[in-house]
């Protein structure tokens, strides 16, 4: 038999240590379900919508579920890649906080001049990590605190690129392409659904007089 | 015919081969290392690192971090939106004039409805999370509900920023819950109508026959 009480405590406990130390991380999560959830729901007030004319609708219609797509897939690449970088900055060491930097400093990892701080020629910014560290305890709580910062900061600032510059581009783009598509397609339907005049070839004509009862030869 | 024979499976051992060794999210690892490697080079010099002195910048990134919950992210998101979609749909010139209107109305609506509901409710949910997530030194004796207050507290050992992201992170996850319906129920009329409100009166037929109306 399942243990509920079981279930539930693991499942408050997987949230608080995925998310509790990385709140920029759960905003992704949060915000990739959310649009997902907000595109369903768009996609059906425009359906349900009595007052947009048919070929709005067409436009309308491609353009909500292109947005859903491009704002799930933004969100994923564009966002999380932001926010990446921004974490990449603070966890190499390369933007810091003046006490990160006399704790760098102190470990042999900073070099302190004149005009601020600096580092060895040959140092590599992407291998070093500063949470690998032996005495990264020292500055854990300083560290963090920054760290947590600048990851929402990044993740704010891709999740408006993604989702209020790229998104409108793209599924504008892509629902104008739908409307044309979807028009030619009313337009061929209702050219085949007229019946008269109507082009019909002499073969046709011939074969269509032949079989008539009253075509031929007429007997008055 | 034994040339192509021999080509032919050669060329699928070859495919079979690449196609083994190839793998999406190795090739997206390696981008994003070597972007991160262009950026962290871009970013400041060797010889002057980039350094946040000012203690109130710091102390507003810390700040950030640690209060900035999803309705608030929802917040500068929508508020963003509608500094930047309208435009956007406003120099579409793939559509027709008319299409393009819609189109903007629809637009302004959907960011209204989305942010006014998206933000009450993750707001709404987090303090409901709050409500039920106290610490035992938090619990007052004359409380109602007592016994319910410490039910949605983890039953590791969180620091007190932890704890204030968990409840956001839950109430986040609350209100995603709330939002699936809301979506339909609220949402989704409200978006309606906002569009025909701004679509009406953004109409010149319409708004014709309004003032004529009035005049009359």
């Amino acid at each position: 038999m399942l243990n509920l009480t079981k279930i539930f405590n693991s499942f408050k406990d997987t949230v608080a240590t995925k998310f509790g130390p990385n709140p920029a991380k759960m905003l992704i999560y949060t915000g990739v379900l959310g649009w997902f959830l907000s595109s369903a729901a768009q996609v059906l007030a425009i359906v349900v919508n009595d007052k947009i004319p048919k070929e709005q609708k067409m436009f309308l219609i491609p353009q909500e579920i292109g947005d859903g797509a491009i704002n799930v897939l933004s969100f994923f690449l564009v966002t999380s890649s932001i926010k990446a970088l921004a974490s990449k900055l603070v966890s190499s060491g390369k933007l810091a906080t003046p006490k990160i930097r006399q704790f760098l400093t102190d470990s042999g990892i900073n070099i302190k001049t004149k005009n601020g701080w600096k580092v060895l020629k040959d140092f590599d910014f992407s291998k070093f990590n500063i949470k690998n560290m032996t005495n990264f305890d020292q500055i854990k709580p300083e560290y963090e605190s920054f760290k947590n910062g600048v990851d929402v900061i990044g993740m704010t600032v891709g999740s408006i690129l993604s989702c209020n510059i790229i998104t409108p581009i793209l599924r504008n783009k892509y629902a104008a392409g739908r409307q044309q598509k979807n028009l030619a397609e009313i337009k061929r339907l209702e050219q085949s659904k007229i019946q008269y005049p109507k082009g019909i070839s002499i073969e046709d004509y011939k074969k269509y007089s032949a079989m008539k009862f009253s075509s031929g030869s007429l007997k008055i | 015919m034994i040339i192509f024979t021999y080509l032919g499976r050669n060329m699928a051992s070859v495919n079979f081969n690449s196609i083994s060794n190839f793998s999406f999210s190795r090739a997206y690892e390696r981008i994003g290392r070597k972007a991160s490697r262009f950026v962290l080079n871009c970013v400041g010099s060797r010889e002057k690192l980039p350094t946040i002195s000012n203690p109130k910048t710091i102390n507003t990134i810390d700040w950030i971090g640690k209060k900035l919950s999803s309705a608030e992210n929802r917040l500068i998101l929508g508020a963003s939106a509608l500094l930047s979609q309208p435009f956007i749909d406003a120099s579409n010139k793939d559509v027709d004039k008319e299409t393009r209107r819609y189109s903007i109305c629809r637009t302004i609506a959907k960011i209204i409805a989305g942010t006014v509901t998206g933000y009450s409710i993750r707001k709404l949910c987090i303090k409901s999370i709050d409500a039920f997530t106290k610490l035992p030194s938090e619990v007052k004796p004359d409380a109602k509900f007592k016994n319910l207050r410490q039910f949605l507290l983890p039953t590791i050992k969180c620091t007190a920023d932890e704890l204030s992201q968990y409840k956001n992170a839950l109430g986040t996850l609350l209100a995603l819950g709330v939002m699936v319906f809301t979506n339909f129920l609220i949402d989704a009329p409200l978006t309606k109508y906002l569009t025909n409100l701004f679509a009406g009166s953004s109409d010149p037929k319409l708004k014709k026959g309004v003032e004529n109306a009035k005049s009359n």
